[in-house]
């Protein structure tokens, strides 16, 4: 029962803050509420046992990139949008109607073709019987340690790729 | 060293030097380090050769062979292709020659291609040329076999069409390129049937399957098949009805025909037959047929020879002669001594055209041997050493030439695979007919009083081209007593043996003597071979020194010999009224109607079809990003639909 | 699990539809926003999906791999939101403004 209210304290938070960040025309608090609904993902994290996953969901995500979306904001002073949704009706009905599709497609494929997971409990399930940052670390530098190391360098690129990026004075073309 | 490594140094030397003289020769400019390189390249690979003949030699006599494997090519179903090489007694003495006779060529071409702008080309084709034809005759299996065969084949090509902005130079390389096109599929087709019959193209393994009693039939596969190489060969040996392009060849540089159309990438389709001698013997009809190819072109060839003025072409008429020997060696089952005139024609005609290209670089690129004369004075070493040549290729004692001719020439008469009386006599004056018109060019060249002008003063070459004409010559002086005749090693002391014979034992086939024939006749022929060429020399010496009349009498008394002798008996007339001609207007027609009416409006089509159906989607490509990650979506909602299994 | 008990117990079921429903609101968010910088937190959000049924999956299934992989998500993601950021910013230098629209421009 705990659980269970736990659960649904932390999915109302994060579903909260994604419904919020989608509607909100301000940038400002789209990204405030992006930050709700990274917390509540990461105690979702935490609540399945994944509690190095959750402590670097906060820091990168809620601390790192959403600290810089909101500085890239704060920087151009973006607070005032005239328009914060696409036009045209058909289109948008289009959309919302592709999404919905999605998104019944992905819960009947659940239902139908994976319902074994459908009555597993949180309870029932095993112990982990590998856990904490030891044990994925052994994983990561021994299994994935090719990985690990393709994405350093990539991050290495991607340092330089944003600078150069940032540096330009925007697009190929000369101003008109 | 392992045999491996020797053998990757043999091959990948002048790989290499193909590959650094390719792409940086240019870059580096000047006139000596491409062929310094390329030298270089060459002479490790002699080395390694070298080393693995050695190798060879201390293998068990059961298993004289050694197998390098590199890697497997393909595998289709039962088909398994491994790219392996096979160095074996044959082989080994094979490579000695290439890389030794090509090494001297490559330093010879030093001097004779010094001032060409085109050098590093020259020498990285040279290079390469030498690579191919390492696979050619190393390669275990008849595809690797051919892999080598196309490759040579292109560098005779670019070679002969080397100086190409000369269009008939450039025309003589296409004529060779596309007579070994016929000689070429004829090749792929026997190679067919022999797999079709065997189930392998191993060469081991082909001669192994060999039946051991001979099959007297048409039909029979191995006949067959057999008979398909051997049109390969007329095309690659430059044997009747192919032999057209070897004398337009000479376009080449002169050193090229040297190494390429003289000592190694013609004599390829001898190796090749001497290689499955025991298929080919197992194939009686198909050996009659080589036996008869070949003498008929060691006697027109020769008789071609005859008419020519230019240097080059003698010999190489005389090339197309001697290679006639060599496939009818083949052809009465003396394929030993058909390998025995391969490795001598090597030493003494290489030694010949390298002489050549000397006269040539000498008398400032003058080819035509009437305007040259008394150049045994201006040009000592290269007249000795031409002088050699010359002893050596009309088969006199001691010189190299006379003992494989002879062995060829008793092998005619004595061979129980088919030796008589007839192949002798043709055989023998074929010969004669070689003395006379290799006299008639020493007589013209060297020993006539001088023609040349007088603001054409010709000069001895420099010692990078009299040096290899100099071990050429040694070799061709010696060349010989690697294979001693039973009947003189029978007086010898110590009785020396038939040394190449006995080392090429284990793999070929030998031919047995005719019952009835005994050492007598040996001698008997080796005497008749020696006064006849003699007399013939000194005749045609005198002849052409003292009494040119009567040589321009018989001349115009014979007129319509001459001009048939002069026209290549009209066989390339022929070609070009019933082969080329029709080829041209039909591909004229070709291309008007087949290629302009059919493939290109297709393609057209295709391309007004495709273009209209960008310009039907292109409303698509708004520009709108969110558009893009709409159809995105949709994709994504399919990719779901198919997780659905049923 | 009927009724009552579909609140009062806590299946992997339960996590996956919410991570469903994350995902699409992060799909709407591309689609519709205008704004760059909120597109691109649309985005993020969508990896935050996935990588909810990485570690819901990592546990039911008792594998650690999955957390790896959210790993190396979040490796992507924040490069991801580097380079973005940084078009974001050359935009802005030539537009004045951070619209989705301005990407028209680079159609050939």
């Amino acid at each position: 029962m705990v659980e269970a209210l736990l659960f649904w304290f932390l999915a109302l938070v994060t579903l909260f803050g994604a419904v919020a960040m989608l509607l909100v025309p301000n940038p400002i608090y789209a990204a405030m509420s992006l930050v709700v609904s990274m917390i509540g993902i990461s105690g979702l994290f935490a609540f399945l046992g994944a509690d190095f996953i959750a402590g670097v969901q906060v820091i990168v995500y809620a601390g790192a990139v959403l600290v810089l979306f909101v500085m890239v904001l704060m920087l151009f002073d973006l607070k005032s949008e005239t328009q914060a949704f696409s036009k045209g009706l058909l289109s948008r009905i289009f959309k919302v109607a592709s999404v919905g599709f999605l998104l019944g497609g992905l819960i009947g494929v659940m239902v139908l073709e994976f319902s074994w997971i459908l009555p597993v409990f949180m309870q029932s399930s095993p112990q982990w019987t590998m856990t904490g940052v030891k044990k994925m670390a052994q994983l990561l530098f021994t299994e994935y340690m090719f990985i690990f190391q393709i994405l350093g360098v990539l991050l290495l690129v991607v340092a330089v790729g944003a600078v150069a990026l940032a540096r330009s004075r925007g697009g190929t073309h000369e101003r008109a | 060293m392992s045999s491996e490594l020797l053998f990757s140094l043999l091959i990948f030397a002048p790989l290499v030097g193909f590959a650094f003289n390719g792409l940086l020769g240019k870059k580096l400019g000047g006139h000596l380090y491409p062929g310094v390189i390329a030298s270089v390249a060459s002479f490790i690979s002699f080395v390694a050769s070298v080393g693995l003949f050695q190798l060879v030699s201390e293998q068990p006599e059961q298993a004289k062979y050694l197998v390098i494997h590199a890697f497997d090519w393909m595998q289709v179903g039962t088909f398994r292709l491994p790219v392996q090489f096979l160095i074996d007694p044959l082989s080994s003495i094979m490579i000695l020659v290439i890389t030794g006779v090509g090494t001297l060529i490559h330093i010879f071409s030093i001097g004779y291609m010094a001032e060409d702008p085109g050098i590093a080309k020259y020498f990285s084709y040279l290079n390469f040329f030498l690579f191919n034809m390492l696979i050619l005759v190393t390669g275990d299996s008849l595809p690797l076999l051919f892999v080598g065969w196309e490759g040579v084949g292109l560098c005779s090509y670019l070679l002969i069409g080397f100086w190409y902005e000369d269009h008939e130079k450039a025309e003589a390389g296409m004529k060779a390129f596309i007579v070994n096109r016929v000689g070429d599929a004829a090749f792929l087709l026997g190679m067919f049937v022999l797999y079709s019959h065997f189930g392998t193209l191993n060469l081991l393994e082909l001669n192994s399957l060999a039946p051991k009693e001979a099959i007297w039939n048409w039909l029979d596969p191995i006949t067959i098949g057999t008979l398909l190489l051997f049109v390969g060969v007329t095309g690659k040996s430059a044997q009747v009805p192919l032999y057209v392009w070897l004398p337009d060849a000479m376009a080449g540089p002169t050193p090229v025909s040297a190494l390429i159309h003289a000592a190694t990438m013609v004599t390829a389709g001898v190796y090749m037959m001497v290689r499955l001698s025991y298929l080919y013997t197992a194939a009686p009809y198909t050996m009659i047929v080589v036996a008869a190819i070949g003498l008929l072109t060691a006697v027109l060839a020769a008789t071609m020879g005859i008419v020519q003025w230019d240097i080059k072409k003698v010999l190489a008429y005389s090339t197309v002669s001697q290679l006639g020997y060599m496939v009818f060696a083949c052809g009465v089952g003396a394929f030993s001594a058909a390998f025995f005139h391969l490795v001598t024609h090597a030493f003494f005609k290489a030694l010949m055209f390298l002489g050549a290209g000397s006269v040539i670089y000498g008398m400032h690129h003058q080819q035509d041997i009437r305007e040259m004369g008394g150049l045994n004075k201006r040009m000592p070493l290269t007249y000795w050493t031409f002088m050699i040549g010359w002893l050596s290729i009309i088969g006199l004692p001691p010189f190299s030439g006379f003992f494989s001719k002879d062995e060829i020439k008793w092998f005619a008469l004595a061979s129980d695979r088919g030796g008589n009386w007839i192949f002798w006599g043709l055989a023998w004056v074929g010969s004669l007919l070689t003395t006379f018109y290799m006299t008639r060019l020493m007589a013209y060249t060297f020993w006539r009083d001088k023609k040349y002008s007088a603001d054409h003063q010709p000069h001895e070459s420099p010692w990078v081209m009299t040096v290899p004409l100099m071990i050429l010559a040694f070799l061709a002086a010696t060349g010989g007593f690697l294979g001693i005749p039973h009947a003189i090693a029978q007086i010898l002391p110590g009785h020396p043996n038939h040394w190449l014979e006995h080392w090429l034992k284990p793999v070929i086939s030998l031919p047995t003597i005719k019952q009835g024939i005994t050492v007598e006749y040996e001698w008997l022929l080796m005497g008749l071979s020696v006064v006849g060429s003699f007399t013939v020399a000194m005749v045609t010496r005198y002849l052409y020194l003292n009494r040119i009349d009567l040589i321009d009498r018989t001349r115009e008394r014979f007129e319509v010999i001459h001009k048939v002798w002069v026209h290549k008996y009209y066989v390339d007339a022929f070609y070009q009224k019933y082969f080329v001609e029709n080829l041209v207007l039909s591909s004229r027609d070709l291309w008007r109607y087949v290629d302009v009416g059919v493939i290109d409006r297709l393609v057209n089509k295709i391309a007004d079809v495709t273009k209209e159906l960008g310009r039907g989607f292109a409303w698509l490509q708004s520009g709108n990003m969110q558009n893009y990650a709409f159809i995105t979506i949709i994709g994504l909602i399919i990719f779901v639909l198919f997780l659905f299994k049923g | 699990m009927k009724g009552l008990e579909l609140f009062t117990t806590v299946t992997y079921a339960h996590f996956l539809f919410l991570s469903f429903v994350l995902f699409a609101l992060g799909v709407l968010g591309v689609l519709l926003r205008r704004n760059l910088i909120v597109v691109m937190m649309s985005v993020e959000l969508m990896l935050n999906a996935v990588n909810l049924t990485f570690i819901t999956f990592a546990k039911a299934l008792n594998q650690l791999d999955g957390q790896i992989f959210v790993f190396f998500v979040m490796t992507i993601a924040a490069a991801e939101a580097a380079v973005g950021l940084a078009i974001v910013v050359a935009i802005f230098k030539r537009f004045r403004e951070v619209n989705i629209r301005f990407f028209q421009f680079l159609k050939g």
